[in-house]
């Protein structure tokens, strides 16, 4: 009888195997070759000051959607009325905003009208996450169900109060209104400032304004003067909303309780963990994410119309799988949701940089990394349940 | 032995609208003793085990926890009494890790719901160090580790937190010769303690023997047959397995055909 026992069975693996084993690495590679690729055939102008600024205002517009698709498809479930939910929730604001708060209660402050609108979001994310767990129904119909329901409801109403099934020319709120300032203003000046600040320098030591370095380096427009003031608040949010999704995840309970919940929901129970709730508070997840997308569209343009969000569900769950997230649920990570959500707004934005390619590649693009993203993904699934 | 039961339950009868599962069911446990339950498929263990562990109520009977009598609404009434149940699925999540396993339902956690994610390790590994498992990676996925492995968890899990009855459902049956040991050894281990009553479901003959200090025979809904290990004979049991027919009309019935 040998004395091995089975701990010596699994050998504990260094640091670089530990790290290209992790579930992110896919995402992160393609992210990388992605931002290479087009620093390259953009010459670099897909991130001087103004294309990053319009390539974070997409990559955070997924991110924010993402983040809510993801958590929610690690607990198991899909939510396919995200884009519905932007849409509603943006007719909601704008149309509080024009013609004031429903019942008679007066002129609507864009904070009032995103109270208003984010605690109907919330009941309806509620209403669906409450269908799906009582009814045992596959949430993907339950909510395919919402996703004609909301659109509609959306054009109706539109139509009904407003005439027209959009609204534009809204008064720029972020001007006075610190609230709406938060949501559709812009913030991390500081970092364009410090950038025009660089420019300046390298103007002083001599360089051409169309040199390599100077693109990356200058944000200084013609007239010497500083470009871009700042990134879209919506960077601030998609932050906020990741790191708190990180740290619920991987750090406390009720991230332990939504993996629980998506890897085998019976066995979750039998422990004492409240799956329902958990999934009817990620659909109110989805929902607070999809209404933190539509307010700071409305509260940036001072617009909406009754098509905004229109297929972001499906990108949205696009995102969260290149990001590793298991369509079977119980495994994903927020960090490889965030790559996911880089690669796909770089993609979907690069036509802008490279005008010379046609804007669908990005969808030809989207559907081949999915396809690879998909079967990636399965390959870890297996490799860790043993190959069941 | 002189112990008084942990657990008894008398009268127990379950009722599937018109399909009656149990019809009167007596059992007694006792601290420090694997009490085998043995019978053939459709007997109605899973079923009896079902309603100690709170899944199902009993149509009618009861159950005396130290004596008191009991109610079970919910599975959690039924930890809250001390009763620790292992189903045959185990209850275990194959993508997540050892720890997280381990105190699924019940993390630890300090300021802002934060896991204790190093405590919660080291009790995880020292847990199940205890009844036989060495593992050297707490993060390790279940989905990794070996039927006997993942025995061993299930049955610290419910060690720890606070398992006077531990309930067993076919530990054995899925697994391999050589893990079919390890997992009766972990059986001993946990019944040298002393202070747990050990549910043994099986049935397989040869491994209530080789660890059933106390039996009970059920078949058809029916006790057919208790006793503790002295009072059964050898033939008694093989006869009681087969749901109270004689090996000798049965080989005597097969030759007919
Ligand atoms: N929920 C249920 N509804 C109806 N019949 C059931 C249910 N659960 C078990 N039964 C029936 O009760 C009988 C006993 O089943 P079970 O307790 O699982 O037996 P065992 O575990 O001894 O094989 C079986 O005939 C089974 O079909
Ligand atoms: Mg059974």
């Amino acid at each position: 009888m040998s004395d091995r026992s089975e701990a010596d069975r699994l050998k504990r693996e260094g640091w670089f195997r530990r790290t290209v084993r992790r579930p992110e690495i896919g995402s992160f590679v393609v992210m990388v070759v992605i931002i290479l690729g087009l620093l390259i055939a953009s010459d670099g102008k897909a991130f001087n000051a103004l294309g990053l600024k319009n390539n974070v205002k997409i990559i955070s517009q997924f991110g924010i959607i993402a983040m809510g698709a993801a958590l929610l498809m690690i607990a198991g479930e899909f939510d396919l009325s995200i884009g519905s939910m932007i849409g509603f929730a943006g007719m909601s604001m704008a149309m509080m905003l024009k013609w004031g708060l429903p019942f008679g209660l007066g002129e609507a402050t864009p904070f009032l009208a995103f109270f208003f609108t984010l605690a109907m979001t919330l009941a309806l994310g509620w209403a669906i996450g409450t269908i799906v767990v009582r009814s045992g129904l596959s949430s993907f119909i339950v909510t395919l169900a919402f996703l004609f329901f909301m659109r509609g409801v959306t054009e109706v109403a539109f139509r009904l109060i407003n005439q027209s099934t959009q609204i534009s020319g809204l008064p720029d709120f972020k001007q006075d209104s610190w609230f709406a300032d938060l949501l559709g203003g812009e913030v991390f000046s500081w970092f364009y400032d410090l950038w025009f600040w660089l420019g300046d320098r390298f103007v002083q030591m001599g360089f051409e304004r169309d040199s390599m370095w100077f693109l990356l380096g200058g944000n200084l427009n013609r007239r010497g003067e500083q470009w871009v003031e700042g990134f879209d608040a919506r960077f601030l949010w998609f932050i906020v909303i990741a790191v708190v999704a990180w740290f619920i995840l991987s750090r406390t309970q009720l991230g332990n309780w939504i993996y629980a919940t998506g890897d085998n929901k019976e066995s979750a129970r039998a422990n004492g963990v409240p799956v329902n709730r958990v999934k009817i508070g990620l659909f109110m997840f989805t929902a607070f994410c999809a209404t933190m997308f539509a307010a700071c569209q409305v509260f940036d343009t001072n617009t909406s119309d009754a098509a905004k969000g229109n297929l972001m569900e499906l990108f949205a769950i696009a995102i969260a799988v290149v990001g590793g997230t298991l369509m079977s649920g119980g495994f994903g990570s927020v960090l490889g949701v965030v790559f996911g959500a880089i690669t796909v707004g770089l993609v979907s934005n690069a036509v802008f940089f490279i005008p010379a390619i046609d804007g669908a590649w990005f969808r030809v693009f989207l559907g081949a990394i999915l396809l690879a993203a998909v079967f990636a993904n399965e390959r870890i699934r297996k490799r860790i349940t043993g190959g069941i | 032995m002189s112990k008084k039961p942990y657990m008894r339950v008398e009268g127990l009868v379950k009722k599937f609208g018109p399909f009656t599962a149990l019809n009167g069911v007596d059992l007694a446990v006792h601290p420090g003793e694997v009490h085998a339950l043995l019978g053939d498929n459709g007997a109605g263990k899973s079923t009896l085990i079902k309603i100690l562990a709170g899944v199902h109520e009993p149509t009618s009977g009861r159950i005396f926890v130290e004596d008191q009598p009991v109610q079970f609404r919910s599975p959690r009434d039924a930890t809250a009494a001390g009763i620790g149940t292992v189903y045959q699925d185990l209850a275990l999540n194959q993508l997540m890790s050892v720890t997280r396993n381990f105190f699924m339902g019940r993390e630890l956690k300090g300021a802002f719901g934060r896991l204790m994610m190093d405590e919660m390790d080291r009790i995880a590994h020292d847990e199940m160090l205890k009844i036989g498992i060495d593992i050297s990676d707490p993060g390790q996925a279940v989905g990794t580790m070996s039927g006997g492995q993942r025995q061993t968890l299930a049955i610290a899990r419910a060690i720890h937190f606070g398992a006077k009855v531990l309930i067993l459902d076919e530990p054995t049956s899925a697994l391999g010769q050589k893990q079919q040991m390890e997992v009766l050894k972990t059986m001993m281990r946990v019944r040298a303690r002393g202070d747990i009553a050990i549910i043994f479901i099986t049935h397989n003959e040869i491994h209530s023997k080789l660890v059933g200090d106390r039996f009970t025979f059920l078949a058809l809904g029916q006790v057919i047959g208790a006793g503790t290990k002295a009072e059964l004979e050898g033939e008694d049991i093989r006869r009681l397995m087969a749901g109270g027919a004689e090996i000798a009309d049965l080989e005597k019935e097969l030759e007919e055909i």
